[in-house]
């Protein structure tokens, strides 16, 4: 087994982040990272008070995502909203980047946006969520260097609710671009331990999923056979097979989607399986 | 591992009783039996190999009938309800285990017996009444002869109506093949004619009541585990959501979209109304009500209503057999043949598959009967024929093996050591054609549901049309399902459940330490057990075969251009089982198990 158990818990953001969230899955989250001893909760900042109570005086951090899911909101929007969230008990934030403004090549603006939430995280942790799915390669280095001249502690790769969740690829190019030191969260589609550990692999020093239990409690059988890590076909894990016309501006989709024709693996992509 | 009586089931004790000579004694479990083979399936296995040899046919007085439970059987343990029925089937002639839910396993630890050995033939019809320790032998006289319903009704108007019978229908007392012992008049143990031994010892039900308490080694510990493996229950999606909302049915759509759902006796991986039988139409048309075996959080059981009729299923392999089998998308009709077949105590799958192979002979023309894939009329009739032994329906009752062979068409039955495949077609699925191929007990799913990892992705997807690796995964899933259905616990908490979750309730429960590593090897040394039964019986490697349909590329659908690679996986298979090339069992390995 390539790490422990325990040690893959340790790297996980246990994710709550839909809208319908009752208190009590709220409860049976913070339990679950109690028990696990996950690294975090991950949840929105209007459950931040109720977690941070539950989990005082534990290992566990309380993560609150900020202009989440689109980060369509203003830099003083995001900032208010982080420095509210720290002050009722969040020790990360995890802030969606500015997608329009960086694909408009405004780095300016990409830039000050999270400088604004750094600043008003006060030390503490913050990430910022690129949003793969909506870019092309070019413009995730683009979005990493940035975030690291801004100050932020890590990159991450999707919020979840966009056109793509994390791939190995897409981690290993920020893992590139931000170098060792810099984080880097995988978040996004990540349901089993296979995908965790191709996401370790890849470079990922954190995970955002909301099958934490799953993967730590499937782990578990790891230990019984190698065969549950024998390869995969390599279209199940690349970005290509994700892209969506419906949910991806036109010419990123096509970006992905021309990247099939010069592939390598080109010859066991025939049928959808 | 040593046992002691302090180890708690290992001082329960064995009920033999013998129907010739209608007399019953008690015998201890050996505390080495119990830490070698546990209970349930496991120990049945050890009985029956230690006393049925060769010689003895499945069908003689001298063949024997084991009910077992296990040691946490009427536990707080979630699915700890269910009972293991082990004989030498007279379908196969293997080894054979069946399983059944319900809530007749409770009562029989509740009365203080780890298991029932029956022996022997009685002159006359009869019933076994097991009162706690008070064992009667009461003649079966107004009952033999009648439905299931009806038989269980007026076994427990005679005896107690708190008591819980495991009865045959017409099928099991007419020694059909196909005949299965029923529970709660719609929980089958329906595979392998395990009905059929039971008729022809006359014996036309078991009913038992007990009122011990059951205890448990350590209350606390076992709490802890439970709360855990309680939460595993309701994380998992497919214990929480697909299981109670749809029940087994559920797989109809997912099956069909992969390519899986046998379709006209195998020849299609895909039928086109598939729709029609899925899960989600159940619900939607004939649904009454959820049904929970003893002890279970998942409730993945269906009371359905058809043409008026309230009744138990149909689970997912029943809805294949009578339906996408043979070309079959009535829904309705299907549920109302399902009932017919509780109540006559038929297997679904065995009869469902031996149609759809007798429909298949008819299409090639090599039989000449009313019968056609998609038509259903005189279908209902004939299912009765099957149960009563009449004209074709007796040729259809032998199963599909001795059918297709009657009519020089062996290719055209899919079964595997005599036993009918169930719903899953194997060329779509590496690992599960290698579980069929290597099943001691013929063409089952359970034995290593390699459906999980291969379709569900539980508890993690690999990719289906790998050979490599998947020798060790079956290895695995088998030896853990023999250790399950000895515990006795239900297969779907193995979407949830990690193997030291196993070995966490029984050490709780019993007080044997153990472990996920030892658990496993007891699975080992039954499924080993099971193999030198099969060997001794005359069975071989040739028989860890696929039938030759599934070497032709399916023609269209999600598993489309596929076949079975069973050769690129067969000999992993049993190098990993420390067997020789001919899967002889080796001694060294033969002493490693304490089976040498």
């Amino acid at each position: 087994m390539p790490v422990t158990v325990e040690a893959l818990a340790k790297l996980i953001d246990h994710t709550r982040l839909k809208p319908e969230t009752k208190r009590a899955k709220i409860q049976e989250l913070c339990e679950e990272a109690l028990a696990y001893e996950f690294a975090s909760v991950c949840i929105n900042p209007v459950h931040v008070e109720y977690a941070a109570e539950l989990l005082k005086g534990s290992s566990v951090d309380v993560c609150c995502v900020v202009g989440f899911p689109l980060g369509a909101t203003m830099s003083e929007v995001k900032a208010f909203e982080t420095k509210e969230s720290i002050r009722k008990g969040a020790t990360e934030v995890d802030m969606v980047i500015n997608v329009g403004a960086l694909r408009d090549e405004n780095y300016d603006l990409v830039r000050s946006d999270i400088e604004a939430v750094v600043e008003a995280a006060d030390g503490k942790i913050v990430k910022v969520i690129l949003e793969t799915g909506l870019l092309i390669d070019d413009q995730k280095r683009k979005g990493c260097i940035l975030s690291k001249e801004a100050g932020a502690h890590f990159v991450k790769t999707s919020t979840g609710f966009g056109p793509m969740g994390a791939t190995p690829d897409d981690v290993r190019l920020m893992r590139k671009t931000v170098g060792s030191k810099m984080g880097v969260k995988a978040a996004g589609g990540i349901r089993s331990f296979k995908d965790a550990l191709r996401l370790i692999d890849a470079g990922a020093t954190r995970l955002g999923t909301s099958s934490g239990v799953a993967i730590v409690e499937g782990y578990r059988w790891a230990g019984y056979s190698d065969a549950w890590l024998e390869p995969d076909k390599p279209c199940w894990t690349c970005p290509s097979r994700q892209a969506s016309l419906g949910k991806q501006p036109k010419e990123v989709y096509l970006w992905y989607k021309e990247r099939c024709v010069t592939c390598p693996h080109r010859e066991q992509n025939i049928f959808n399986d | 591992m040593t046992a002691t009586n302090q180890h708690l089931f290992a001082d329960t004790k064995l009920l033999k009783v013998s129907l010739t000579s209608q007399t019953s004694k008690e015998l201890p479990l050996s505390s080495t039996d119990f830490t070698h083979f546990l209970g349930g399936r496991g120990l049945g296995v050890k009985l029956v190999y230690d006393a049925v040899t060769p010689e003895i046919a499945p069908l003689s007085s001298d063949n024997l009938l084991v009910f077992a439970i296990g040691p946490l059987t009427a536990t707080i343990a979630p699915t700890a309800g269910r009972t293991a029925i082990i004989t030498k089937s007279p379908l196969t002639g293997t080894i054979f285990d069946s399983n059944v839910g319900g809530y007749f396993g409770p009562q029989l630890r509740r009365a203080g017996y780890a298991a029932l050995i029956i022996e022997g033939r009685a002159s006359s019809p009869v019933y076994l009444w097991i009162n706690d320790g008070k064992i009667e032998f009461r003649s079966a006289k107004g009952i033999w002869g009648k439905e299931v319903s009806p038989s269980t009704d007026l076994i427990l108007e005679k005896t107690d109506s708190k008591a819980q019978v495991a009865c045959i229908g017409p099928a099991g007392e007419n020694q059909v093949k196909l005949a299965a012992i029923m529970t709660d008049k719609h929980r089958a143990a329906g595979r392998g004619g395990v009905g059929a031994v039971m008729g022809s010892k006359n014996l036309k039900g078991v009913v038992v009541k007990g009122t011990q308490k059951v205890a448990v080694a350590n209350t606390e510990q076992l709490d802890k585990v439970i709360t855990r493996v309680r939460r595993l229950i309701k994380k998992d999606s497919i214990t929480n959501k697909s299981l109670p909302v749809y029940g087994t049915p559920v797989l109809v759509n997912l099956a069909n979209e992969y390519g899986l759902l046998p379709t006209h006796n195998f020849q299609e991986g895909t039928f086109n109304d598939a729709e029609g039988v899925s899960g989600e139409k159940l619900l939607e048309r004939l649904f009454v009500k959820r049904y929970h075996c003893f002890g279970c959080p998942i409730g993945c059981g269906r009371i359905s209503r058809a043409y008026d009729e309230e009744g138990g299923g149909p689970e997912y392999e029943t809805l294949w057999a009578l339906g996408p089998q043979c070309g079959i998308n009535d829904l309705e009709w299907i549920a109302a043949a399902n009932f017919r077949c509780n109540e006559l105590g038929l297997d679904t799958i065995s009869l469902g598959s031996t149609l759809g192979c007798a429909m298949e002979l008819v299409q090639k023309g090599k039989l000449k009967a009313p019968l056609k894939f998609g038509e259903t009329e005189g279908l209902m009739e004939l299912i009765d024929d099957v149960a009563l032994s009449h004209g074709l329906g007796a040729e259809l009752g032998e199963g599909s093996k001795a059918f297709s062979t009657r009519y020089n068409a062996p290719e055209l039955s899919m079964n595997v050591k005599g036993l009918e495949l169930p719903a899953y077609d194997p060329r779509g699925v590496q690992g599960h054609a290698l579980s069929y191929a290597t099943s001691n007990r013929g063409g089952c799913h359970l034995r290593a549901y390699l459906i999980g990892p291969e379709i569900l992705g539980s508890p993690v997807l690999v990719d289906r049309d790998r050979t490599e690796g998947k020798a060790g995964l079956v290895v695995l899933f088998q030896n853990l399902s023999a250790a399950m259905d000895s515990l006795v616990l239900c297969r779907f908490t193995t979407f949830a459940f990690t193997v030291e979750d196993y070995a966490d309730l029984l050490a709780a429960a019993t007080g044997l330490p153990i472990g996920g590593q030892e658990l496993l090897r007891i699975g080992e040394r039954i499924w080993n057990l099971e193999r030198l039964f099969n060997l001794r019986e005359g069975f071989s490697s040739k028989d860890d075969s696929l039938p030759p349909r599934f070497s032709t590329p399916l023609p269209e659908g999600g598993s489309r251009n596929r076949i079975a690679h069973l050769d690129e996986m067969l000999p992993e298979y049993y190098q990993l089982r420390g067997w020789d090339k001919k899967g002889q069992p080796t001694q060294t390995r033969l002493k490693k198990l304490n089976l040498a």
